[in-house]
């Protein structure tokens, strides 16, 4: 199976998503960065003209910008500080986003946003958030139950709505992203896009589509929702097959 | 508990909480805030205290206080915290105070940066504040160990009355892996400290001090301590790898090196080099005897840290020249690739076996 193709039958995460604005936000290591990076080659593959904004500004490690040398090998334009504030955990939001934003209007052109956790990450992005026309942008909130404060509905509901003021823009979709990394099993998955599922009819939010590791796609038969397959790029280091500082851990 | 996905620091402050440990004070700073962040979060929940102190040092002596009321407290911080904290920290170890600090290690010195380090070895392993003082220090490689680690922290803390560190590098607190906590322990089942003060009503009086002016009594307590050091030796900790049958060159390496050892053992194996490790889960006590007979099997002894060579002495002294000891380290934040340590590897068998 190629990096392009589903099991028969299946729907993918891409054609659901048509907006040119997707922003990204969700409790902190929901998996926001794994699956804008995983979007960001998917819809550049897709030969879109892909842009994928950075702005977390809350934590330093296994951010997206560290994929910098993969991006710009695949012709995705990264917008993230530069210099030693690359590395840096300061509240910098480089001029360039608002560009990057404002320029999602030619038809081909794709914008992902990697906010960063919480409403603190989502103030960064809620800062902007006039530039955005929301009939032109999808603001998908990752859920990931077994991160802790995410596996009760309560405290999911409570997060969103702070997200969505922090972001001052709506919640439009649901991205169901429990997991356990080298762990994850077919039933994990299931569970996650159940309880995604309640959090969307207690809120009216729809599940947008379900990320999975592109191993355990066979293993979801009977899925009823659209999956985006999951290659994982932010590794930990002795997963990274050369040498690198932390700055670079893509293989470069 | 069904298992989570957790960053080190988060597994830290849960497998505290687990431990029966009521109390955090400290102070945030990169790339540690996640524990008072997840402290903060979790202590009211389960009727415990945060308290977000004006200073590092301040924390350490909140700990002071809570240690010698008899309370399981801890602190944690990264390497610029953890010098103010010395001061702290040296009056609780000569006041034998039970109490756990985790550093999670960036790059010095100074104020340095943010990304991954080792370079807090000597200062966590050598005393770190002033006098005649050693901490019981514990280094995880992945982040269930990190928890499982916190707990016994604990225990080993209250046993030998003395501070012990959980010494982690900025990847094991951030990285994120499973974890699963087996046991909980509630604070009203932990065995009770006959020598806190907690109020002397019908009882003799209990001291907590660090004040020594007779220098007889004074010496007296410096021996005692020491004699305690020793009795800790019994506490080593290290895993061996891939050892069996010997190896060409034994990797010495704690923490997220010792994960970069292993995916080079497998690589080195494709070019019919044998790479074992030595892991080090006690920095102090120095698990000394056991990676002397682990290197009697190999033909060299290659030590790997994100310093510029601190552990690497602990290893020459205990290897005395029994075998040719080299060195490798990144520093700044900088991390090896796996292929960085077998090119090391092949190198020291080329001048040396």
């Amino acid at each position: 199976m190629d990096a392009m193709t589903m099991p028969t039958g299946r729907r993918d995460a891409y054609e659901v998503l048509t907006a040119p604005i997707v922003v990204l936000v969700g409790h902190f290591g929901s998996g926001k960065s794994e699956i804008a990076l995983n979007l960001a080659f998917g819809m550049r593959e897709r030969g879109r003209d892909v842009s994928l904004v950075d702005l977390d500004v809350v934590k330093p490690y296994f951010r997206c910008r560290l994929a910098r040398e993969e991006l710009r090998s695949k012709g995705i334009q990264l917008v993230a500080p530069e210099g030693d504030r690359f590395y840096a955990d300061l509240p910098i939001i480089v001029p360039q986003v608002r560009g990057a934003l404002s320029r999602a209007d030619n038809e081909n052109a794709r914008v992902i946003v990697d906010a960063g956790g919480e409403d603190q990450g989502a103030r960064a992005f809620g800062a902007m958030s006039d530039l955005v026309d929301p009939a032109r942008a999808e603001l998908l909130f990752v859920v990931n139950t077994r991160r802790p404060f995410a596996g009760d509905q309560a405290g999911l509901t409570s997060m969103l709505r702070d997200v969505e003021a922090a972001a001052r823009a709506k919640v439009t979709g649901l991205v169901a992203n429990t997991h356990l990394m080298e762990e994850t099993t077919p039933e994990i998955v299931r569970s996650g896009l159940a309880a995604a599922r309640e959090l969307s009819g207690a809120t009216g939010i729809p599940v947008r589509f379900c990320a999975v590791l592109r191993r355990l796609l066979d293993s979801l038969g009977g899925v009823d929702c659209p999956l985006l397959p999951i290659d994982r790029h932010v590794l930990p280091p002795e997963k990274r097959s050369r040498r690198g500082p932390i700055g670079r851990p893509m293989g470069i | 508990m069904a298992k989570k996905l957790m960053k080190g620091c988060e597994a830290i402050g849960e497998a505290a909480i687990h431990a029966g440990c009521r109390l955090f004070f400290g102070y945030p700073i990169t790339p540690q805030n996640e524990i008072p962040e997840y402290m903060s979060a979790r202590l009211p929940q389960v009727g415990g205290t945060f308290v977000q102190a004006e200073s590092e040092v301040a924390a350490s002596n909140m700990l002071y206080g809570a240690a010698g009321a008899g309370c399981r407290v801890f602190t944690s911080s990264s390497s610029p915290g953890i010098s103010l904290m010395q001061e702290g920290l040296s009056y609780i170890a000569a006041a034998e105070l039970p109490v756990v600090v985790v550093n999670i290690m960036r790059g010095g010195p100074g104020l340095g940066g943010i990304l991954p380090s080792q370079s807090d070895y000597f200062q966590a392993t050598k005393g770190g504040g002033h006098g005649d003082y050693r901490l019981l220090v514990l280094a995880p490689s992945t982040v269930q160990e990190a928890a499982d680690l916190v707990i016994d922290a604990f225990d080993l803390a209250d046993e030998y009355r003395n501070p012990v560190m959980i010494l982690g590098d900025g990847l094991i607190g951030q990285m994120m892996e499973p974890v699963e906590f087996k046991k909980e322990i509630k604070p009203e089942d932990l065995p009770e400290k006959p020598w806190a003060t907690t109020g002397r009503a019908g009882r003799q009086q209990n001291i907590i001090n660090s004040l020594y002016l007779d220098p007889e009594q004074l010496e007296a307590h410096n021996w005692d301590l020491h004699r305690k050091y020793q009795r800790m030796a019994k506490e080593v900790r290290y895993e061996a790898f891939n050892t069996d049958g010997g190896c060409d060159v034994l990797i010495v390496a704690y923490g997220t090196v010792a994960r970069i050892t292993k995916t080079a053992i497998d690589m080195a194996r494709e070019k019919g080099l044998k790479i074992g490790l030595f892991r080090p889960i006690t920095l102090y006590p120095y698990p000394t005897e056991a990676l002397v007979q682990t290197a009697e099997g190999a033909k060299s002894v290659l030590v790997s840290e994100l310093s510029t060579g601190q552990m690497v002495e602990d290893v020459r002294a205990a290897i005395a020249g029994r075998r040719p000891v080299g060195f490798y380290g990144r520093v700044g934040g900088m991390v090896m690739g796996p292929d960085e340590l077998v090119e090391q590897a092949e190198k020291l068998v080329a001048v040396h076996v």
